[in-house]
């Protein structure tokens, strides 16, 4: 019982980074379209650079997430600005294979700029902390890891609701050319839902880091890519979707990875990598559009 | 090689149901919160030129695009020579007889006039992945047949010295024209036009007017002609639908609907394109 | 347009009796198979075994990215899963043609030594069953992913790519196969002309150089007559294809799928026909690598290897038969380029890979060729053309030049090659 129940934390725990990455995939799409295949190496971007600023340039931890989120939003505006503005109206396959071409330059950059060895994740004494309640132990980062994602959710909701230019964003989802007849700077939209992605991206990327064994290596961003079966039950266009398919996908993992080790000499030790897509390929099965998705209608 | 008149006539003769090749009832289309088609129906004779008009938004394309088996209606019955044709699948309807051309034409602008004309002989070609592949014998003869077939129709439309060009790289009149080409290459039963003569100028108008009326007359097949040119429908259409938000306001011949009082207020109601019944041209608009 | 345009048309017939494009119908065509010719004889007589290798490689991607082509560039279905294909042809190949191998091999969580599956029949089994048996895997697939369009497909065919390393890897029966995540060794005891010797561990020609036209052939030549053999009429077939009906289907899907079925395109039909000659390609291609590395792991055939296709076919030229070919010149024979110039910078303690480099170049070229140049060097060379044609134009007219008017060259272009990336349907576009 116990260790179910570690599983159930910890996979809860993983599913909360998972949702936090398709968080920031979903609201790209919804703002501006866009299939950001790179999403995965934004979040490897933001956490090699939080560790070279606490490690290299010794900044105060929040202060190194600070200058993360905002490197990671900056190159998410860039690319946006000066590639994907060029693509509007381009067929899906472009805009996702240029998105791949900059996912393929993203990770060789991180790779030669910091080499492909491993290096310590950036960590703070908070996060240090291993306290048990019986024989279920809690991770102080995993705990953050689940509260920083529902604190952020809650965030987002508040903006989305509240704010004039979460309205905005909202609108820009909902119809691009009736956003742009009332007056909404679609410029403005674009860049903040990249800059809001690159956010999440890179406090999910710290956590990503710390869950897995809190080293940084580039093979990290390859398992961000687990966020695209959660994108994919939650339906590409819902934002719920991505948060409840984010931590169903880590729970499916977690428990996979708990209960395999019968099975070992026939499925061997890798079962809990792709679960997950396992997982995909049955909810795709039965439903097309994901768990949340909407059926788009064919105009001719 | 075959006779020198090309054969554009349907394979078959069609088999309608009494004396309608199409018979359309209570047909209600609805997505999105909205409801495109109303308590539809209609029928049409064979060899008839059946014309559907409406302002802006009331429907005419929808009515085509189920139809042509994309729309799924929330309600209605559709018998199509003889046969339930909401039972078709999108691809069926060619084989069954139904052809369309296309409102707007940005759909294949790579394409070459012969090779989209070639694509309109997709249903009457058989060879697939493998003997394509091979490109032997039958495949040969295949390719030959069908692409003399399509130059005489392209000669036909006074087309054939464009059959090589990308379709995207002709003036919009001419992609129309091309267009229907394509759909006369189907040799169909029945010929959806989808706005025939948008954006064209008085010459190209009449002379497409008098394609449609040379289809109607040498190859008998039956036409639906959706447009917006009220000059162009009411001189060579033999009965006219009037649609109006979704809902048939008149149907009949030319002269009764023109005079329909419900028909003057519908149109008097916006600004509409094309030329007004009088034959003044009104203020274009394109928003369809 | 009167009455009597309906009737007639004895013009046409002739119109189209030149309207059929032959296959070698143009210079350019002819004088690319010329060229073709000529740089095999060349490598084949005067080649060191490097530049033979890096040839042989380039050959034998060029396969799977023309299958890839087939897919993604003819009909617009987004994958990422040519190594997945790849590698089902490559252990098809190894299972029906290979020699046992004892090994020490980490199956079920323990090291142990066994001996690994062969059935050691001919080439002329196992290559062919290598297509067939990845191409059935494409129809079992088929419609499933297929229902599944843009992003979801992708990621579908990304999740093949990873179900397929786990399952060669981890998956007790199969190790016995693939040897686990070390890999193995794809011995042949048959040589091409399908004299079997179990007792050397052979390898296509490894052991016994034969004769052919009196000269003494070595492996690596072998190997080039045979991929570029292979190549030309995989080229061959796809283009044939792409002239005839099926093709047509094809690239309909790919530029509006509705107006396809709307003209009769079966759109199932279609994409599976596209699917299962793809995967074909891929397999062939992945057999072909296995006999020619002599050893491969599960783990070669990884998402990188799928994005390096994808990358290939768009640098080189999407819907573009030489753009396939010259996509994997650019991704595959580049780096083993760099590594023999020696040009690489060192930075602090590693050493940056010819790997790296070339990554980053090709990832950049994808982003230069998508915004500015969407059919790859094909395009860009088609656009020279064009300049070229106007040019001439003008010096000839020694005015303005009219509206293009398509001429033998540059137009036939048209007839198989396309530039579907630069509109389609897309993102809304934005008036700004």
């Amino acid at each position: 019982m116990a260790f179910f129940l570690q599983l159930c934390f910890d996979g809860i725990a993983l599913g909360c980074i998972y949702a936090l990455i398709a968080l920031g995939f979903t609201i790209i799409f919804k703002a501006s379209e866009v299939i950001n295949f790179a999403q995965g190496e934004f979040l490897l971007v933001g956490a090699y650079v939080v560790a070279a600023g606490y490690y290299q340039w010794h900044l105060n931890f929040f202060v190194a997430i600070l200058v993360g989120i905002i490197v990671t939003a900056l190159i998410g505006i860039l690319f946006e600005r000066t590639v994907l503005r060029r693509m509007i109206g381009r067929p899906v396959f472009a805009i996702i294979m240029i998105t791949i071409g900059l996912d393929t330059l993203l990770i060789e950059g991180v790779s030669v700029i910091w080499g492909t060895d491993q290096r310590p994740a950036a960590i703070t004494s908070g996060l240090l902390d291993v306290p048990k309640v019986g024989d279920v132990v809690f991770p102080a980062d995993h705990i953050w890891a689940i509260v920083v994602t529902l604190v952020i959710c809650a965030l987002l909701y508040l903006f989305f609701r509240f704010t004039k230019y979460g309205l905005a964003m909202r609108a820009t989802a909902i119809d691009q050319e009736a956003a742009l007849a009332m007056g909404i700077n679609i410029r403005t939209v674009y860049a903040l839902a990249w800059a809001i992605a690159g956010a999440i991206a890179t406090i999910g990327g710290v956590f990503l880091a710390i869950y897995g064994g809190r080293s940084l290596n580039p093979i990290l961003g390859s398992t961000a890519l687990l966020a695209f079966p959660a994108i994919i039950l939650g339906g590409l266009d819902s934002v719920s979707g991505a948060v409840i398919g984010g931590i169903i996908i880590g729970l499916a993992q977690g428990l996979t990875r708990g209960y395999e080790a019968p099975f070992q000499n026939i499925i061997g030790t890798g079962f809990d990598q792709i679960a997950p897509y396992i997982l995909m390929l049955i909810i795709l099965f039965i439903r097309p559009y994901g768990l949340f998705g909407k059926r788009k209608v064919e105009r001719v | 090689m075959s006779d020198p008149t090309p054969d554009l006539a349907p394979t078959q003769t069609p088999t309608g149901k009494g004396n309608h090749l199409l018979s359309v009832e209570g047909l209600t289309v609805r997505f999105a919160g909205v409801t495109a088609l109303s308590e539809v129906s209609f029928a049409v004779q064979p060899g008839e030129l059946f014309a559907v008009i409406g302002p802006n938004g009331a429907g005419k394309t929808s009515l085509f695009n189920v139809l042509s088996r994309v729309y799924q209606p929330a309600a209605g019955q559709i018998t199509f020579d003889g046969r339930d044709l909401l039972s078709l699948k999108t691809h069926q309807t060619s084989r069954a007889g139904i052809a369309r051309t296309f409102q707007n034409l940005g759909q294949f602008p790579h394409t070459s006039v012969l090779d989209y004309m070639l694509l309109g002989r997709h249903i009457h070609m058989r060879s697939g992945v493998i003997l394509g592949g091979l490109f032997l014998g039958q495949t040969v003869k295949e390719e030959k047949q069908n692409r003399a077939h399509c130059m005489r129709l392209l000669e036909l439309l006074g087309l054939e010295r464009y059959y090589k060009y990308p379709l995207g790289t002709l003036p919009f009149g001419l992609q129309k024209r091309a267009d229907l080409a394509r759909a006369l290459a189907m040799q169909p039963k029945l010929l959806l036009l989808d706005e025939p003569v948008a954006g064209m100028g008085l010459e190209e108008t009449e002379d497409i007017a008098a394609v449609i009326l040379d289809i109607k007359e040498q190859l008998s097949i039956t036409q639906i002609l959706v447009e917006h040119d009220m000059a162009m429908v009411m001189g060579i259409a033999d009965r006219v639908m009037v649609l109006d938000f979704g809902r048939v306001i008149a149907q009949g011949l030319p002269a009764e609907v023109q005079a329909n009082p419900e028909v003057i207020r519908a149109y008097l109601g916006e600004e509409s394109g094309g030329r007004t019944a009088a034959g003044e041209p009104a203020p274009t608009d394109t928003s369809h | 347009m009167s009455k009597a345009h309906i009737e007639g048309g004895e013009r046409g017939a002739s119109l189209a009796a030149q309207a059929l494009p032959r296959f070698f119908g143009t210079a350019s065509r002819r004088a690319a198979l010329g060229f073709g010719v000529v740089l095999l004889a060349l490598f084949l007589l005067t080649g060191n075994d490097l530049w033979l290798s890096i040839a042989n490689y380039t050959l034998i991607y060029a396969i799977a990215a023309l299958g890839l082509n087939v897919l993604s560039g003819y009909t617009g279905q987004i994958s990422l899963g040519i190594a997945f294909f790849m590698s089902i042809g490559a252990y098809t190949a190894i299972w029906l043609g290979g020699q046992p191998v004892q090994t020490p091999a980490f199956i079920g969580g323990k090291v142990v030594v066994t001996s690994l599956y062969g059935l050691q029949l001919p080439i002329y089994v196992w290559l062919p069953a290598a297509g067939i048996v990845a191409a059935a895997a494409g129809a079992l697939i088929g419609p499933t992913a297929l229902r599944l369009k843009g992003f979801y497909l992708g990621i579908v065919s990304l999740a093949l790519v990873f179900i397929g390393t786990y399952i060669f890897s981890d998956v007790s029966s199969l190790t016995l196969l693939t040897g686990g995540p070390q890999g193995r060794s794809f011995y042949t005891p048959c040589n091409l002309f399908t004299t079997c010797d179990p007792t050397t561990q052979g390898n296509l020609l490894f052991s016994n150089n034969p004769e052919v036209f009196g000269l003494a052939l070595s492996r690596q030549q072998v190997f080039l007559v045979l991929n570029f053999l292979i190549l030309a009429v995989a080229a061959l077939f796809v283009g044939n294809v792409m002239r005839s009906r099926a093709g047509r289907a094809f690239q309909a899907v790919r530029d509006h799928e509705v107006g396809a079925a709307i003209m009769g395109v079966n759109l199932f039909q279609a994409k599976m026909g596209a699917f299962m000659l793809s995967s074909f390609l891929a397999g062939i291609s992945g057999a072909l690598l296995a006999v020619y590395t002599i050893h491969v792991s599960p783990a070669d055939w990884s998402l990188l290897l799928s994005i390096q296709f994808v990358a290939a076919i768009i640098i080189g030229g999407v819907a573009s038969i030489w753009g396939s070919i010259l996509g994997a010149v650019f991704i595959f024979a580049l780096p083993r380029v760099i590594d023999q110039l020696n040009i690489l910078p060192v930075n602090g303690t590693s050493t940056i890979q010819s790997g790296d480099i070339s990554a980053i170049i090709y990832g950049l070229l994808i982003v230069i060729f998508l915004l500015f140049e969407p059919g790859g060097i094909v395009g860009l060379i088609r656009r020279l053309q064009i300049l070229a044609q106007r040019f001439n134009q003008i010096r000839r007219k020694g005015g303005e030049p009219t509206a293009i008017s398509p001429n033998s060259e540059a137009e036939s272009q048209f007839e198989v090659e396309q530039t579907p990336l630069s509109t389609g349907e897309g993102t809304q576009p934005l008036a700004e």
